[in-house]
């Protein structure tokens, strides 16, 4: 009896025992333990969607991502073989031997990086060796990585991205990348499933998001001569010692922006080696006292109002007094007899000024406005500065006789190579894009050649008669730069020579911007070309610095779209009058 | 009372029934022993059985074998879309066109300057066909940085005095010493 009793209550004990593990996984806290249940054995991974590639106006990538993968090491296991683990991991993926040695050397740690965005097969080939050589401890994960197949190529523009950031993926941090980031940056899909021995389980829990890849960016730029167009203001800025430099090349008739070049500029797949100021795009982001390629626009605008002729004599003295200045030429001559076409070959500011008396100062305004001088181009490049050109009703004569020939206002380079070629374009202009179809900026805006607007600046007429004007600034006998001719064909185009105000104290500092405006073929454009160097420093002018550069970058374009010459005479608009002491200085 | 009345009816109902009572006794039927051959429903059921069974064994195999499958060639696919990746970025790399200018400033061709162009159809030349020259070229190299003038510092001159028994042979003494001191210097 008594033994029936012990037994019953050692049962009871032991039910009770259950009870109570019953009531524990069942009441208090059941989720948890169902959550770790369903854990067991079940994966849940991320299916990264692709970034969308940046590609030139040809479908050529100017940026790509690559499937990269980071290599990490438990230094518990790779510790004892270190050193030779390091000599095989530095040969191999390229990295340094020592950061390698200590990474893998770690105490207290269980996860080292080795390398980051090592392309996924160069780092499985090198785990495999790895392992066939009996080295242990070593991972991948994935580490999406942004490749810029041409360095430096339109970097200024297209930005580069930061270290990936292990939750959300790629950083991007200037240019394209950040601008356009919506489009290009995908959403990541994700598939849950179960697994054992490393195989799906045939059927059990399996969903699975499908990953949005982003979509792609067209720009306008064509590779090849982006990179030209880059090399030549390199060489135009090392060779004259300037600060900086700038060329942009826009299609005539579209207003696209085949090449936007910046020197200095940065390698894209290695932004932090380079200065922080190199890293925007200075075409849009300097602006400057264009100097007398504005010339340009002012006998535009005088020609549109029919206030003179290419053919009008206007007689330049050697200096002019006005208000309370004296305004001077850049060559030294005596009182001289110059048409209208003469004043903008030789580049006399004196004589542009006696003929920019003829308009009123709120006319000037509006024209210069209706170029887009002083507005945002908004064509998608971030850091745009739109420059100042002070309202009709703010100029003062003296201000306005500055901005006759091209001080007192401010550009920048885009404005104003979009401004020349409404001249190129029989007066209509064509807002500049630099991306194809459209897209929508970061801040809203909606951006590309889809919402590229026109509207007529100055008649055709006029525009055909500032060409011919501009013509006389190549030629050889009457013009300035004949260092800018393109041999075969027609070249219409402007020097400048700015004084430049300096950065110290705000004022002109006694340094320099030139450049050089101009369009081919002259009587059936195609190419606008504007080429501007900060501060040169041996001496040159628009002419001799930004001409040769100019030549060089337009023959390179002219040839690769295969544009024949016109085969028609240049203009012969006579430069001087009557039988004066005509000065033929340059 | 009962039995009184009973009685009488008895023997009034053999007469008339007796015949029909004795025809319509009920006997039981004897049961009828249907002999339904059980071996084959035995066997029809045991093969349905393992036919399920074995059909299911085959079906969850296959699965893991489709399982298998599908993972080796998930595999496969993640390696040959890093292979095409590779292979592009290759392509990328060769096109780019500071190499392609590169390899052919290397064999001595320059950019042409100015373009014309040959018309097939009448065999006339547009444009001025120029030689190129090397003026033509572009630098494709950045020009190296300058060297800060501390690394190339001008060299130190020191007038020494000569008596002019020394003649040339003492000048350039002087300048050997001024070079070795020089050096001592950079060396401190």
């Amino acid at each position: 009896m008594i033994r029936l009793r012990i037994g019953f209550v050692v049962i009871a004990m032991v039910l009770s025992f259950f009870g109570a593990r019953l009531i524990q996984l069942q009441a208090v806290d059941p989720k948890a333990y169902a959550a770790r249940a369903a854990a067991e054995g079940s994966v849940e991974i991320v299916l990264p969607a692709e970034r969308g590639q940046i590609l030139d106006r040809n479908g050529v990538p100017l940026a790509g991502s690559i499937d990269g993968v980071m290599v990490v090491a438990d230094p518990d296991w790779t510790s004892p073989d270190a050193h030779a683990l390091a000599k095989f991991l530095s040969t191999r993926l390229s990295v340094d031997y020592f950061s390698t040695l200590q990474a893998l050397r770690a105490e207290d740690s269980r996860f080292e990086y080795v390398a980051r965005r090592v392309p996924s097969t160069l780092a499985g080939d090198v785990l495999a060796e790895a392992e066939a050589l009996g080295y242990e401890g070593l991972s991948t994960r994935r580490d999406p990585a942004r490749d810029y197949p041409a360095g430096d190529v339109a970097a200024n523009l297209i930005g580069f991205l930061g270290t990936p950031d292990p939750e959300k993926g790629a950083r991007p941090l200037a240019g394209f990348e950040l601008t356009f980031d919506s489009l290009l940056s995908g959403r990541d899909g994700s598939a849950h499933y179960q697994v054992s021995g490393g195989n799906r389980i045939p059927l059990g829990v399996n969903t699975i998001v499908e990953a949005v890849d982003g979509r792609d960016l067209q720009t306008t730029i064509d590779l090849d001569l982006q990179w030209y167009t880059q090399r030549v203001v390199r060489q135009a800025v090392e060779d004259s010692r300037g600060d900086s430099g700038i060329a942009v090349v826009m299609d005539s008739r579209t207003g696209e922006l085949l090449a936007v070049a910046d020197h200095p500029t940065y390698d894209a797949t290695r932004p932090l080696e380079a200065s922080k100021d190199d890293l925007g795009s200075r075409a849009m982001s300097d602006v400057y006292e264009p100097g007398s390629v504005e010339k340009v626009l002012t006998m535009a605008s005088l020609l549109d109002k029919g206030l003179v002729t290419p053919r009008t004599r206007i007689r330049v003295p050697p200096s002019l007094e006005r208000q309370d200045r004296s305004i001077g030429d850049w060559f030294p001559h005596g009182t001289i007899n110059l048409t209208l076409a003469g004043v903008l070959a030789k580049s006399s500011n004196i004589g542009t000024v006696l003929a920019t008396d003829k308009i009123t100062p709120q006319a000037l305004g509006r024209y210069l406005s209706a170029f887009g001088l002083g507005q945002r181009t908004d064509i998608g490049v971030r850091g745009e500065t739109p420059g100042i050109v002070p309202s009709g009703l703010a100029m003062t004569p003296q201000t306005k006789d500055r901005i006759a020939f091209g001080q007192s206002l401010s550009v920048n380079a885009v404005q104003m190579a979009a401004a020349v070629n409404s001249i190129a374009n029989g007066g209509l202009r064509i807002d500049p894009s630099v991306i194809t179809g459209s897209a929508l900026t970061d801040d809203g805006r909606t951006v590309g050649t889809d919402t590229a607007g026109t509207r007529q600046v100055i008649s055709e007429t006029a525009a055909q008669q500032t060409m011919k004007m501009m013509e006389k600034v190549i030629d050889p006998e009457d013009g300035v730069a004949p260092g800018a001719a393109v041999p075969g064909y027609r070249v219409a185009g402007k020097t400048g020579t700015a004084q430049r105000v300096g950065a110290e104290c705000g004022c002109y500092d006694g340094t320099f911007t030139v450049s050089f405006a101009g369009f081919a073929p002259a009587d059936d454009p195609r190419f606008t070309v504007y080429v501007v160097v900060q501060n040169p420093r041996n001496g040159g002018g628009g002419g001799s610095v930004g001409g040769p550069a100019f030549a060089k970058i337009m023959s390179y374009a002219l040839r690769r779209y295969a544009v024949p010459p016109t085969d028609t005479l240049p203009s012969d608009l006579p430069v001087e009058w009557g039988t004066g002491t005509a000065a033929t200085g340059r | 009372m009962s039995t009184q009345v009973a009685v009488p009816l008895r023997r009034r109902v053999p007469s008339i029934a007796g015949k029909a009572v004795t025809r319509a006794r009920l006997t039981v039927v004897p049961r009828r022993r249907t002999q339904a051959a059980r071996v084959p429903f035995v066997t029809l059921v045991t093969l349905v059985l393992v036919a399920g069974v074995v059909g299911l064994l085959l079906f969850n195999t296959s699965m893991q074998q489709a399982s298998f499958a599908a993972s080796s060639l998930e595999e496969q696919a993640r390696t040959l879309t890093a292979r095409e990746q590779t292979l592009r970025m290759e392509l990328d790399d060769l096109r780019d066109p500071q190499r392609v200018a590169e390899d052919a400033q290397e064999l001595g061709m320059v950019p042409a300057m100015s373009p014309a162009f040959l018309n097939l159809a009448d065999g006339t030349v547009v444009g001025q066909p120029t030689p190129a020259t090397l003026a033509d070229g572009v630098r494709l190299q950045p020009r190296p940085p300058r060297k800060p003038a501390v690394l190339s510092p001008a060299p130190i001159v020191r007038e020494e005095v000569l008596d002019t028994s020394a003649g040339r042979r003492g000048a350039g003494r002087s300048g050997g010493d001024d070079g070795r001191q020089n050096r001592n210097r950079n060396r401190r």
